[in-house]
């Protein structure tokens, strides 16, 4: 069985998925069991005081899915490893999807601190999945300060633009000894087999499903992407080349020399 | 005497009748159930099964929140 494996869990599927920016809880949770997902993101805010909250727990079977909290709203490693913990007491488990993004505009990862915070959260326990810009030296060290995997961007955050940080991320994957999860901009099904093909041991999406005319087939058709990706890669792609390479005989032409 | 508790940011001003004396009477009174929130008061976090117990005294700050929606 080609099972993904990060830390000391093991999962069948290879998509990850985000609960933001649905319509409403029943059409996540749809689109969630569509998916095939085992690993669902979410994020910690503030509680209302004024109005009734949502319980978006109530919409996860926690049976089924693995809870992954997010640190999105950190602006420096102290505000991430802040959350970090706050999600832990709210969870009950200690694995955490590190985001620091000190730019509203593009969300780009503050590589330097996530790195501290990273550092921090490994000591403490937490398995740390981090949130990065495709940068294969930072991937280096992270891997080196013990985070369970790496999550390059693809291109911005709900961007949906596609892998337009290809060659890093190959260079990456070719480097990484964790699990490298493709995650932030990857806006449709053939993104995600792109980065399945290229070696992408798993993807994360959120924007490309939940804003979805159809969000449910729109899931299934990530989940059957991942899949068909995942096994092209297995099979092992055939070389490309320059020149025409004819799948028919050379041979036996119906005409005259 | 009023009891003053600055909650998520915003000062809230209690009548000596109605203050709450722990962090459970603050949820129930606010009408916020306590299994999906998580707390931290004065910046220390308190774990769910430590909300009763967690009084609450004049000029503290609490940080109430929960699990929304997210990537």
């Amino acid at each position: 069985m080609d099972e993904l494996k990060i830390a000391d869990k093991t999962f069948s599927s290879r998509l990850l998925v985000g609960t933001g920016k649905f319509a409403s809880n029943t059409v996540m949770a749809e689109a969630i069991a569509a998916s095939g997902s085992q690993v669902v993101t979410v994020a910690l805010r503030r509680v209302d005081i004024e109005n009734e909250n949502d319980n978006l727990l109530a919409a996860i079977d926690r049976s089924k899915y693995l809870l992954l909290p997010n640190t999105s709203g950190a602006r420096d490693a102290a505000e991430a490893v802040r959350l970090a913990r706050l999600a832990r007491a709210a969870s009950g488990i200690h694995w955490v999807k590190l985001e620091v993004t000190p730019d509203p505009y593009y969300l780009l990862p503050d590589g330097e601190e996530t790195l501290k915070a990273a550092a921090t959260l490994v000591k403490e326990g937490f398995v740390v999945l981090p949130y990065m810009n495709a940068d294969p030296i930072l991937a280096k060290k992270l891997q080196d300060v013990g985070c369970a995997t790496v999550m390059p961007l693809a291109s911005p955050i709900g961007s949906n633009q596609g892998l337009k940080m290809r060659s890093s991320i190959a260079i990456i994957i070719e480097q990484a000894t964790v699990p490298v999860v493709v995650d932030a901009g990857i806006g449709a099904p053939s993104h995600a087999a792109e980065a399945m093909e290229m070696g992408a041991d798993a993807v994360l999406v959120n924007t490309a499903i939940a804003t979805a005319a159809n969000p449910v087939a729109m899931a299934t058709a990530f989940k059957l992407a991942v899949q068909a990706g995942r096994m092209a890669y297995v099979s092992g792609l055939a070389a490309q080349g320059i020149m025409a390479s004819a799948s028919s005989p050379l041979t036996g032409f119906l005409r005259n020399p | 005497m009023m009891m003053k508790l600055k909650i998520n940011g915003v000062d809230k001003l209690f009548d000596a009748d109605n203050a709450p004396a722990t962090l459970a009477e603050l949820l129930a009174q606010m009408k916020i159930d306590e299994a999906t929130v998580v707390a931290e008061i004065d910046g220390a976090i308190v774990p769910r099964e430590a909300f009763a117990a967690a009084r609450l005294t004049d000029g503290m700050t609490l940080e109430l929140v929960r699990f929304v929606p997210g990537g």
